[in-house]
């Protein structure tokens, strides 16, 4: 559905797309992860149609983009970008018939899209009355109403609370029943990990992983991770390392990674001697991938 | 092939304009204010001829309701209106939205052009309507008139496009502006005072002044019942203002096109 080809873009002396690669398969739902900064916008504004960039191509269903292929594609962005005055419905209808749709055709599909993102009783309120979780199911209502190929969610739940998550949870897996090929951009690695079937990390423009879930385990060779809360962190590193386990750590969290399955009482047992506050295991999760392909956490082990 | 490529321009011609009119009419406010500007003018400049002139009340609303219409109807909804959709599109972040559509920029700028051409169509019966109300009546050619006003509403758009795209960034910028630039053409075009009035020194400078055309043909076509060989001048001075203010308009759209392409 989408192949991205040798993408390279540069804003003055900085590259912010390097030889990027990349496709997505029809009816997949694919997350492509990465730091601000690393290039994920710029993809999306290369693919939209927004910026040219300066070699590479891609293809969407065979064609390569252009102003035609913006009505394959349909774009929830970042921030809720939406007519404040007009209702729901006339924020749809418009969007509709800028897209082509006849009036039949505009009829069905805006109804179909306020069920979709359970908005009916909501379609004749002005946006203006609408909590931020409404404005952005409407936008992203609005990236479906010409029922495009490809679905790009920028950031969809940023900045969303925890109900509002939820239900645009609930509609992305909506979209991945239907076949709907997505791509989606997030920071929450949960939201990617819950409902991407492929991830792609991005660093300063480059690709650093790709993969499933399980394929992405795999770069991190350990069969576990236990969380570890100690006073005396040195003493339980240093002990750690003797066992064979990697250091780790997530934030300010010391964890290691254990090479092999350990029960509990064997795990205390290997940091004997070192007074343990709180001991815990966690199967490999997307955070630790992504903290180990983007980097971000060697500088706390310097400290 | 033709009539699709057409008609794709067509629907989206009429969606924008259909937006931008169910938006103004949502808020009311900026229609009431386009509403009681121009009539005001229409009644004050009125009476002050009828009282100058000791021309019947009628005579005197239809020598007023020409410059009215094009001082503080038109320029008031078509330019300041034309800025202030730009920049709240700006504002609101909308314009990004549009962008990632496939709605071409011509359909764009015709569509503001059609929605301020209906607002302008309005306007100019509301103002006659009040004109005719106490008398006045319609000189010349109606044709002539019309396209007059067609040719003041292209042109005012035409620069509320390249004062909206180019210096106002905010919503109260346009206030400002649409003030600065506005005023003292409205007076030097003869709006609040009639040209007839003003010394020579001064109408020389008026020659150069786009309201001061628009206005003398509109005058001269439907208050004095004029043809089209003694307002030619005026005319095709028109003509040409509309043509460059579009075309600029237009470039200033592609300019800020290219700065606004970001998500």
């Amino acid at each position: 559905m989408l192949r991205i080809e040798k993408l390279n873009k540069r804003y003055g002396d900085r590259l912010v797309l390097q030889d990027l690669n990349f496709s997505i398969a029809e009816g997949e739902v694919y997350g492509l992860l990465g730091p601000n900064g690393a290039g994920k916008t710029t993809t999306i504004n290369i693919i939209c149609d927004l910026l040219r960039a300066d070699s590479g191509t891609i293809y969407i269903e065979g064609k390569s983009v252009c102003q035609a292929t913006k009505k394959l594609i349909g774009i929830a962005p970042q921030e809720n970008l939406l007519y404040q005055s007009l209702t729901c419905r006339e924020n749809l209808e418009f969007f509709a018939r800028i897209y082509g749709l006849s009036k039949s055709e505009r009829v069905e599909q805006v109804n179909h899209c306020l069920e979709a993102v359970n908005l009916v009783e909501r379609a004749n309120s002005p946006v203006e009355t609408l909590s931020g979780g409404m404005q952005r199911r409407l936008s992203v209502a609005i990236a479906l109403v010409h029922q495009p190929k490809l679905v790009i969610l920028d950031e969809p739940t940023t900045g969303l609370d925890i109900e509002a998550r939820y239900e645009l949870w609930e509609l992305i897996r909506q979209l991945k029943s239907q076949g709907i090929t997505t791509l989606l951009t997030t920071h929450l690695l949960e939201e990617a990990e819950r409902l991407c079937q492929r991830i792609g990390i991005l660093k300063e423009g480059k690709l650093l992983a790709e993969g499933t879930l399980t394929e992405l385990q795999q770069l991190i060779p350990a069969q576990e991770i236990v969380m570890v809360q100690t006073a005396d962190e040195a003493g339980a590193i240093a002990r750690a390392q003797q066992q064979g386990f990697i250091p780790r750590y997530y934030g300010r969290d010391l964890a290691f990674w254990i090479p092999e399955h350990l029960e509990l009482k064997d795990m205390i047992e290997r940091f004997d001697g070192i007074t343990l506050s709180s001991i815990s295991r966690q199967p490999i999760r997307l955070e630790h991938i992504y903290v180990e392909v983007t980097g971000s956490q060697s500088d706390f082990l310097k400290c | 092939m033709g009539s699709v490529f057409l008609g794709k321009y067509w629907n989206e011609i009429l969606a924008v304009a259909g937006r931008i009119l169910t938006e103004l009419l949502r808020r009311r406010r900026s229609l009431i204010s386009w509403t009681i500007f121009p009539v005001s003018v229409l009644v004050l400049n009125g009476l002050i001829v009828a009282e100058k002139t000791k021309l019947a009340i009628g005579d005197a609303f239809e020598t007023a309701a020409p410059a009215s219409l094009i001082g503080a109807a038109l320029f008031f909804s078509c330019l300041g209106g034309s800025v202030a959709t730009v920049v709240s599109e700006r504002e609101q972040r909308t314009l990004k939205r549009l962008f990632l559509s496939p709605l071409s920029g011509t359909s764009y700028f015709l569509g503001i052009f059609v929605a301020h051409t209906w607002i302008g169509i309005g306007q100019t019966l509301i103002v006659y309507l009040v004109a005719a109300l106490v008398g006045a009546q319609f000189n010349g050619n109606f044709g002539l008139g019309a396209l007059i006003i067609f040719l003041s509403i292209a042109s005012y758009v035409g620069v509320g496009f390249i004062l909206g795209t180019q210096f106002a960034r905010r919503t109260e910028d346009v206030n400002a502006l649409v003030a600065a630039f506005g005023v003292p053409l409205l007076i030097l075009g003869g709006v609040f005072l009639p040209a007839s009035l003003f010394p020579d020194s001064l109408l020389r400078w008026a020659e150069y002044n786009p309201v001061y055309h628009m206005n003398e043909a509109l005058t001269g076509v439907w208050a004095a019942g004029k043809s089209f060989s003694e307002i030619a001048r005026h005319f095709w001075f028109l003509v040409g203002f509309a043509a460059l203010t579009v075309l600029g308009g237009w470039l200033s759209y592609r300019r800020m096109l290219v700065s606004e392409r970001r998500l």
